[in-house]
């Protein structure tokens, strides 16, 4: 039977899930934060959704509060200390560095604000159905390419065929499994899972639900790009065709990265004249004493043992962002003695999280569960605290026959320094049990060739707005960044069910069991959840650090 | 003279040779890595196979050898696969900026320390020789991991003179290059000022010296004359000596300040296994190495008329 159609005043659709989630929020069953989060990707437009949550709990609408005391000042070149790293294939893009330098070029269809709520970007709007499987998405009218091609349908599936053809060797399968099917050993596209309506409308049919769409379509390697980008060399920078406000002026690995402002763009004009990156290489003090110097404005990162110097630096400013970035001490569940799972309830049952964090992170976030779900995310379930247990590790070894203590080494890459403090810690944690921790320290970038497939890793992740999408990328089976080898039926059927389910408190119920067998399968020991920091001059303003650090400089100006 | 530059010129194509074939088998003879770190690590066994055999890789490894030896003579070194780009756009570049810190450091370090060096060795034991000495060794004694930061935490983060990175990134600044020329010439300048002062002492205790003085020629034309000719061999070696090390050891200065040289471009290179510009990289600094040690040798003869021809 059809159920009634419900519409706003403009005529607009709403998705019939939309009340009852007022009515959780009325209740308290849901917080602000995630009823706006969930009314937005329902298609509910941001303003309305902020004043819907205002109306019903009495607080001030407005979308975000913004000091308007100053009147912006267009012009000038807001020069950036980060790393410039190759700018190809977006698609293959494993760093947020490389999105930052590409994401004033390229735009996404949805965008993630620091405020953690995804809006429709180059999409005008999107529609989920009520089952959550089928998604309809519009491209805004009036979109121009820099090259004066107009943005439409046509764009948008020629960059999720491009995604999901193993070929481009993308990430992003993870995040779209549902359009993809398995053919002989790889995925590739399912036949009428992406299907053109008319010039700006695109349907998404997945096979099973998904709530995360929006959000997934901000994940870094999501970027629009041209549909004939493959034809024209496949390289963003020998042809850098985007959509965006900028153009790409200078380019070169490891030295800089210039963006101009272009004219033509489709949307509101940016302050900033020109974007200079510059790469100060990988020692963190340099991007500091260049900004101590003036000779940049803004520094990308700055690392937990240099916010002190960055807070002593006259006219410095330092930002924090609390976050979901953190660091996982991952098994190789196919790898000797890893493929035991004793031995790996015997090495996570070792770590003392709480003061893992205090000594290698100095307190600046919380505890790690080793089950990958933050406290930040919405559908975070809080199982019993894990506590160290010296006395369990210890018979669970002699259970699987290291009673003479065991010896396993860790790699590590030596570019983030707090990845060698939290290890250190580890291995006077472990060494009570019997385990003999050894450090394999290596090079970042070394780090980055091994790290899906040495049996025993360090491994950072990155913030993403929810706990399912790390959780879809990285221990759903047989997806590309899959580190751990770690499959298991009973967790992917959890998972999908969890992802596609709707209302926050049946989600929130589901993820019980999805976190409780990652935590019992003891495929990670996971020390901490990190605050990020970035610094500015404060010269630089309208800006706010993003918890993914990813840099949306539309709204900076320079008050010189 | 001829013959004696020749034999010279001989062994040294012979070390670069030996050098360069023990490069291509420490990095090339596993050509599966090679593909992959072309490729990368999500190409597929397919692109790889095509890869390698575009590429020459399937021939056999003394074809290959001289095919890429015969590449690097005529400058071809092939794609970087860090930067995306040739390898000898990025190379001779970074060459010149380390060329350029290597001669402002040369232009401070060479006056400085022989004029210390003859000064403190002209009068052994005197007040001025143990000022001379002592702030020397304290200075040398100090490594640019050390004096770096200090430098840098005295100039930009206290008194906020001078710029704390000096990337070039707006074109040559002189002021840049301040700091990495200051903790260049503070680390070695003591050096070469003590081999100066140990190589004079050592002539002024020597008979024609005395017989000089003694015969009545004034002191500056026995100081500069007869003494000073035999007493710069040694600190000539040093100072050879040094643009080696002024090529490759300064990549502690250039990382520190982000200085876009060769010491930090190898550093760049080798951490993210970056095998074509290593090769190039290890090649240029196996050239000049032993190019310096060559010239130094002409020059010893030069200097030493005893040693010529030997």
């Amino acid at each position: 039977m059809a159920r009634k159609v419900l519409r706003d005043e403009t005529g607009k659709r709403i998705h019939p899930y939309v009340p009852e989630l007022c009515e959780q929020l009325r209740k308290g069953d849901c917080g602000r934060r995630e009823f706006l989060r969930t009314a937005t990707l329902l298609g509910v437009t941001a303003p309305v959704a902020y004043a819907m949550a205002g109306n019903i709990l009495g607080e001030d609408s407005q979308a975000v509060p913004r000091a308007k005391a100053e009147t912006p000042k267009p012009g000038g070149t807001l020069r950036s200390s980060m790393r410039v790293q190759r700018m190809d294939d977006p698609a293959t893009y494993d760093w947020e560095e490389m999105s930052n330098q590409t994401r004033h070029i390229l735009e996404y269809l949805t965008r993630t604000g620091s405020d953690n709520v995804t809006r429709p970007y180059l999409l005008e709007s999107w529609e989920a159905s009520d089952d959550l499987t089928t998604w309809t998405l519009k491209t805004r009218e009036g979109i121009k390419w820099s090259n004066g091609d107009d943005l439409g349908a046509d764009d948008v599936v020629a960059n999720f065929e491009r995604w999901i053809d193993p070929q481009t060797g993308s990430s992003n399968v993870g995040l779209f499994g549902g359009l993809a099917e398995t053919v002989g050993d790889g995925k590739s596209l399912r036949e009428g899972a992406v299907e053109k309506v008319d010039e700006h409308t695109v349907i998404l049919n997945l096979s099973s639900p998904e709530l995360a769409i929006p959000e997934n379509l901000y994940n870094y390697p999501t970027a629009i790009v041209h549909r004939r980008f493959d034809e024209e060399g496949g390289d963003l920078s020998k042809n850098p065709v985007g959509t965006g406000p900028y153009s790409l002026a200078e380019f070169q690995v490891g030295e800089r990265c210039k963006l101009v402002r272009r004219d033509g763009y489709w949307g509101d004009a940016p302050y900033l004249d020109e974007i200079l990156y510059i790469d100060h290489g990988d020692d963190p003090i340099a991007s500091i004493s260049a900004l101590a110097s003036g000779q940049v404005d803004h520094v990308h990162e700055v690392d937990i043992q240099s916010i002190d110097l960055v807070e002593n630096i006259p006219n410095a400013m330092l930002h924090e962002a609390v976050t979901a970035q953190t660091g996982v001490a991952r098994m190789r569940v196919t790898e000797k003695p890893f493929d035991d799972l004793r031995v790996r309830q015997a090495i996570v049952a070792c770590m003392d999280h709480a003061q893992l964090l205090d000594i290698a992170y100095r307190g600046r976030g919380s505890v790690g569960e080793n089950h990958h779900v933050s406290p930040i995310h919405p559908e975070y379930f809080r199982l019993p605290a894990v506590k160290p247990d010296i006395e369990r590790a210890r018979s669970l070894l002699a259970e699987a026959g290291y009673k003479d203590g065991l010896r396993v080494k860790i790699d590590l890459g030596a570019a983030d320094s707090w990845h060698l403090a939290v290890m250190q810690g580890f291995k006077e944690q472990l060494a009570p049990a019997g385990i003999t921790l050894d450090l394999n320290l290596m090079p970042g970038a070394t780090y980055w060739e091994v790290w899906d497939k040495t049996p025993f890793g360090f491994t950072s992740w990155t913030h993403r707005p929810l706990g399912v999408m790390v959780l879809n990328l990285a221990y759903k089976t047989g997806v590309p960044w899959n580190e751990s080898s770690y499959a298991n039926p009973d967790f992917d059927a959890a998972l999908a069910d969890a992802s596609g389910t709707l209302d926050v408190t049946e989600r929130r119920a589901k993820m019980e069991k999805v976190q409780a067998i990652l935590q019992e399968d003891a495929v990670i020991a996971q020390p901490l959840w990190r605050a990020v920091f970035s610094a500015t001059t404060d010269k630089v303003k309208g800006y706010a650090i993003h918890p993914t650090n990813y840099h949306q400089f539309q709204t900076v100006w320079l008050d010189s | 003279m001829l013959i004696f530059i020749m034999r010279r010129a001989a062994t040294m194509v012979l070390t670069m040779i030996v050098v360069s074939l023990l490069l291509f088998l420490a990095l090339e003879i596993n050509k599966d890595a090679v593909a992959i770190k072309v490729l990368g690590p999500y190409s597929t066994d397919e692109q790889r196979a095509i890869w390698l055999e575009n590429n020459g890789y399937n021939d056999p490894l003394p074809v290959r050898y001289g095919r890429w030896l015969g590449n690097f003579v005529v400058g071809d070194f092939g794609e970087s696969t860090r930067f995306k780009t040739e390898v000898s756009e990025i190379l001779w570049p970074r060459l010149a900026n380390t060329g350029i810190l290597a001669a402002a450091t040369f232009a401070v370090v060479i006056p400085l320390s022989l004029l210390l060096g003859v000064l403190a060795g002209m009068r052994e034991g005197s007040r001025l020789d143990r000022s001379i000495s002592v702030a020397s060794i304290v200075t040398t004694s100090i490594p640019e991991f050390a004096s770096a930061p200090l430098l840098a935490a005295i100039f930009v983060f206290y008194l906020g003179w001078l710029p704390g990175t000096s990337g070039m990134s707006d074109g040559f600044s002189v002021v840049q290059l301040i700091l990495p020329v200051m903790v260049l010439v503070l680390y070695d300048f003591g050096y070469v000022a003590r081999m100066t002062r140990a190589s004079m002492a050592d002539v002024m205790t020597t008979d024609y010296i005395r017989t000089a003085i003694l015969k009545g020629l004034p002191y500056r034309t026995v100081i500069t004359r007869h003494a000073l000719r035999n007493a710069l061999i040694a600190p000539f070696t040093v100072i050879m000596l040094q643009v080696n090390w002024l090529l490759s050891g300064v990549i502690v200065v250039e990382y520190f300040f982000a200085y876009k040289g060769f010491g930090a471009l190898l550093l760049e290179a080798s951490l993210n296994n970056d095998i074509y510009m290593i090769e190039a990289c290890a090649m240029v600094a196996v050239f000049v190495a032993v190019a310096t040690q060559t010239l130094a040798d002409i020059g010893y003869t030069y200097l030493n008329p005893r040693i010529r021809f030997s």
